[in-house]
């Protein structure tokens, strides 16, 4: 449908019906009826209504039940809540819902919004994301051989075209994936079974949470099939601005 | 599409490239167009190529300008101690509409957006250091858009220009959330102006 000037197209991720695209009308206007509803992180009721021309739902309107301002008010935090946000909305489909993501996604929110370091909430968003969507890496046993996953402290391979990790002997170097240390793999394993306040809490060494979440990020550009646009921000927005070139 | 004749399937196609038009409006305002005396249409297309032609960003504040620097840059009544950032040409002129400001501008062409993958560098944000570096003034106002954009914008620049700047302002939250600035009414807008705060 055609989109008028003071119109906006928003993305929804609902409990009922997964993602929903949809034109708001007039919403850029400021005394809109949808107010600051259509921003970033904002939880609400959402009232909508398909069309026949068009994949895109025509949005009547959406009652803030809560804006997780905290969470855009920081960059950092908003930084995170993005690359968040950009997984979930470029890896489901347009109506397929998922009621456990739907709630994977506010306890994100509500992590963000919370003291704890916003990586840590996109991390462990990240860590059950992957198996919600259906992309569960094995981390208990080699791919290649079925051997028992290797002992703390002896290195792997995760292996994304073979679904999972892939002890020392039998990795092929170059292979889709990364290379994990035994702590990482053990780490990994662990933050999936624990609880999700546990995981926000776990106490971890920067350099293995880096590591864990690095992996992470590998394996959602990869099923996203590029960088996300998220860590792209992130990447200029940590670098330093000279006046000059 | 494949029925159309060649000029009137490129000139639907070019339309649609423009924001807010789908095929639909596009084929409506061709075969508009089609209708229109010759004069009117050749207008247009002048217009057009007109504004492409003449018109720059000016090398100081990057606002749209004929000559450049602007106008605004080059007016000796401005007050050379104020400096308002704005996200795009349209901000700014809204901010004029108020007959508030007397300061100078900066245009940043756009605002962070991690959504979007732009970042700092895809903005003027490396002239606006360079500029006050060269020119130091008193107070810098940011007055990006109420939106989460314009807020992160006005969080990162309030930041960096911390070591540079003695005094850095946010417009008022008095303008609705989420809205664009230059949809605000001057009355809005002016008072967001005059209740502006210190940042950071
Ligand atoms: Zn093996
Ligand atoms: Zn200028």
């Amino acid at each position: 449908m055609a989109l008028g000037e003071s119109d906006r197209l928003a993305t929804f991720y609902t409990r009922e019906f997964g993602k929903v695209r949809g034109v708001a009308k007039s919403a850029r206007r400021p005394r809109s009826r949808f107010g600051g509803g259509l921003e970033l992180f904002t939880q609400g009721q959402l009232l909508f209504f398909e069309t026949e021309r068009s994949d895109l739902a025509r949005v009547d309107s959406f009652d803030i039940v809560h804006p997780f301002q905290a969470a855009r008010e920081d960059l950092e935090r908003l930084m995170h809540g993005s690359w968040v946000v950009e997984c979930l909305g470029r890896l489901s489909a347009d109506r397929d819902p998922s009621p456990a993501l739907y709630g994977l996604l506010l306890r994100t929110l509500r992590a963000l919004e919370g003291p704890g370091p916003p990586s840590r909430a996109a991390f462990c968003f990240a860590l059950r994301a992957v198996d919600l969507l259906g992309h569960r890496l094995r981390l208990d046993r080699c791919m290649e051989c079925g051997k028992p996953s290797p002992p703390p402290a002896r290195a792997a391979r995760l292996d994304f075209a073979a679904g999972g990790l892939v002890c020392e002997p039998c990795a092929r170097y170059g292979s889709d994936g990364v290379d994990l240390s035994g702590g990482a793999v053990a780490g990994l394993r662990r933050l999936r079974t624990v609880s999700w306040e546990e995981a926000l809490g776990a106490s971890l060494s920067p350099s293995l949470e880096a590591e864990m979440a690095g992996a992470l990020e590998a394996q959602m550009a990869r099923l996203i099939g590029q960088v996300p646009r998220t860590t792209r921000f992130r990447t200029q927005a940590g670098r330093p601005l000279g006046a000059s070139r | 599409m494949a029925y159309y004749p060649e000029p009137v399937a490129r000139l639907i196609d070019a339309l649609q490239k423009l924001p807010g038009i789908g095929p639909k409006t596009a084929q409506r305002l061709t075969f508009f167009l089609l209708k229109r005396p010759a004069d009117e249409v050749t207008a247009l297309s002048d217009a057009i190529a007109r504004v492409k032609a003449e018109i720059v960003n000016c090398s100081i504040c990057f606002n749209v300008t004929e000559e450049d620097p602007c106008r605004l840059c080059t007016d000796p009544t401005r007050d050379l101690r104020l400096l308002c950032v704005v996200e795009e040409p349209n901000d700014l002129l809204a901010m004029e509409r108020t007959g508030q400001y007397r300061g100078r501008y900066h245009v940043l062409l756009g605002a962070l957006s991690p959504l979007d993958g732009i970042g700092p560098e895809d903005l003027r944000v490396r002239e606006l250091l360079a500029r006050l570096e060269v020119q130091p003034v008193e107070e810098v106002i940011l007055a990006t858009n109420p939106n989460v954009e314009g807020e992160a914008t006005a969080i990162y620049l309030a930041k960096l220009l911390k070591p540079l700047v003695a005094r850095i302002t946010r417009i008022a939250r008095g303008l609705p959330v989420g809205g664009d600035l230059e949809y605000a009414d001057e009355v809005t807008l002016g008072k967001a102006l005059e209740g502006r705060r210190e940042m950071g």
